[in-house]
């Protein structure tokens, strides 16, 4: 046995030192990264309050293969991509989504992370079992945070693409649009897969998951403008990629790890 | 003498009623309704998983609070005075001052403090230390916790120097004129007759804005201060139990106010005892 768990250090050793051959060296810088700590399971604080989760997982293999020294700091969601772009911190990460409009304040990394959209609904709910049938029904009502992507599927894939579609709440916080789905003052509200699952597991019947996910979308890291750290990190995801890493962070954290318990 | 009975409407109008002689009823429902909700929190793992969490944040909300508030009243009285003073320009920078910052919602405040008047500010000093070859202040080394405490005093000390100013003017005109009949110069007449005199008026005022600042030092959560508000956010995100997790909130935040006033209660009576002796 001693002798088989020799051989598997070596060869994980080995295996370590053919991608550093790959990736470049970076020789110990310091790299600050901010996150909120409110994305579960992406990152979050446990029930002892550590902060854990798939991205901070991803980031120490990350700094490992790139030898760079990582330093968290946090701030909220709502400060983060200014605080990026004046350069406060070297790298951003909370599951952001990669768009265009951002791409004018802040660089972003190759996708590390495809997500995709559920619809949770009250548990007793009968009127409507997907998009096109709640769209079909006027009174139905919608929870969402502007500016979100849960906000943007639900005027351009559920409803009629206008964003002042008054079938649409507005809420400035997702706990907030969830209490109003359980108070019923509105009929659905939209998650990505992991806290939609959280959300309903928690609810002990009170909500449910219906229909197909909606619009998938890509997440990447952040980085003020013209940062010399977005093609090594690139070159990183593109290698965890390729050797299986970001398929055992996902069986990890979005299958075995169980929230909330 | 028997009190006159009042009946009716004519009951809320009539203030001769000495509230601080009441038996603080209040206080008892209120220790009684905090006692079941420690009680409830001791006996469920949601609940008391949440309260140690939420606990961590407990002293940078002190702290937030308490730094904020003493600079805001140090700026507040400056603006007072500047705004009761023989110079026009004074007068009317300080007019300015407070309309403005009263005027904008703390929360676009924080964000302009943090990521506006922040960097301004470090550039302005690294204008200073580059002739002089030092070492360049970055902007990351400026701690948003310290730009958060900035903003909530910029904001307050608006409120606060109309309170001082009121207070200020408050004083009978008779006392200043005996003082400087009596050869007191301006700073011994603002240290030993008006100052005193307007402070007891105010610090009931004074007090309920303390307490509005302890509250409103969870809006620094916004820029991630590790508050107890933003504490409450990340673990509601994470334990997915949003009213639980708020309900501690509000218990930690009612403590602290509830305590903090029945301190100042406490402080105001002394002072009026004194006044009164």
């Amino acid at each position: 046995m001693k002798f088989t768990a020799a051989a598997l250090t070596g060869l994980m050793l080995l295996s370590t030192a053919a991608f550093a051959q790959d990736l470049p060296d970076l020789a110990g810088k310091e790299v600050v990264v901010v996150t909120e700590n409110a994305y579960p399971p992406l990152q979050f604080t446990d029930k002892t309050g550590a902060a854990v989760g798939w991205e901070y997982d991803a980031m120490a293999e990350i700094a490992k293969r790139l030898n760079v020294v990582v330093k968290y700091e946090n701030t909220s969601w709502d400060a983060m991509i200014p605080a990026v772009s004046e350069g406060q911190f070297d790298l951003g990460m909370t599951g952001i989504t990669i768009k265009d409009e951002r791409k004018e304040k802040v660089d972003f990394s190759e996708p590390y992370m495809r997500s995709e959209m559920l619809m949770i609904v009250r548990g007793d709910e009968a009127r409507f079992t997907d998009a096109a049938s709640f769209a079909a029904i006027p009174e139905l009502l919608v929870s969402a945070q502007p500016g979100t992507s849960p906000f943007y599927a639900a005027i351009y894939e559920i409803l009629d693409g206008n964003e002042e579609n008054p079938r649409v709440i507005k809420f400035e916080t997702f706990g907030a649009g969830l209490e109003a789905l359980k108070a019923g003052d509105v009929d659905l509200t939209l998650s990505d897969s992991t806290a939609a699952n959280g959300y309903v597991g928690a609810s002990a019947g009170g909500l449910k998951i219906i229909g197909a996910p909606l619009a998938s979308e890509d997440f990447g890291f952040i980085f003020p403008k013209g940062s010399e750290l977005v093609a090594p990190i690139n070159a990183a995801i593109a290698a965890m990629k390729a050797d299986g890493t970001m398929d055992t962070l996902n069986q990890k954290w979005f299958v075995d790890y169980k929230m909330g318990e | 003498m028997a009190p006159p009975v009042v009946v009716g409407p004519l009951c809320l109008m009539t203030p001769n009623a000495k509230p601080e002689d009441d038996f603080p009823w209040w206080l008892v429902i209120l220790a009684s309704i905090g006692a079941f909700l420690f009680w409830q929190i001791a006996t469920s793992d949601v609940y008391s998983a949440a309260l140690a969490n939420l606990s961590k944040g407990i002293w940078i909300t002190i702290a937030v609070s308490c730094v904020a508030y003493l600079g805001a009243c140090l700026m507040g009285l400056g603006l007072a005075m500047m705004s009761l003073s023989r110079s026009r320009i004074l007068r009317q920078m300080a007019r300015f001052y407070i309309e403005v910052m009263r005027g904008v919602p703390i929360i676009v405040l924080l964000l302009y403090v943090a990521f506006v008047l922040a960097p301004g500010l470090v550039w302005l000093v690294n204008q200073l230390l580059e002739p002089l070859g030092l070492p360049l202040w970055r902007t990351r080394d400026f701690p948003l916790l310290h730009r958060a405490v900035i903003a909530l005093m910029l904001a307050y000390s608006a409120f606060l120097a109309e309170i001082f100013r009121a207070g200020l003017q408050a004083v009978d005109k008779g006392q200043i004129e005996a003082a400087q009949a009596l050869g007191l110069n301006s700073w011994h007449r603002f240290r030993h007759i008006t100052f005193p005199q307007a402070f007891r008026l105010i610090l009931p005022p004074l007090g309920n804005d303390f307490v509005a600042m302890v509250k409103d030092s969870s809006l620094v959560a916004v820029l991630g201060v590790t508050d107890v508000a933003q504490l409450a956010k990340v673990t509601a995100a994470g334990n997915f139990r949003y009213f639980e997790t708020y309900n501690v909130a509000a218990l930690i935040y009612l403590t602290m106010t509830v305590t903090l006033s029945l301190i100042l209660r406490r402080v105001e009576q002394r002072l009026k005892a004194r006044q009164e002796r």
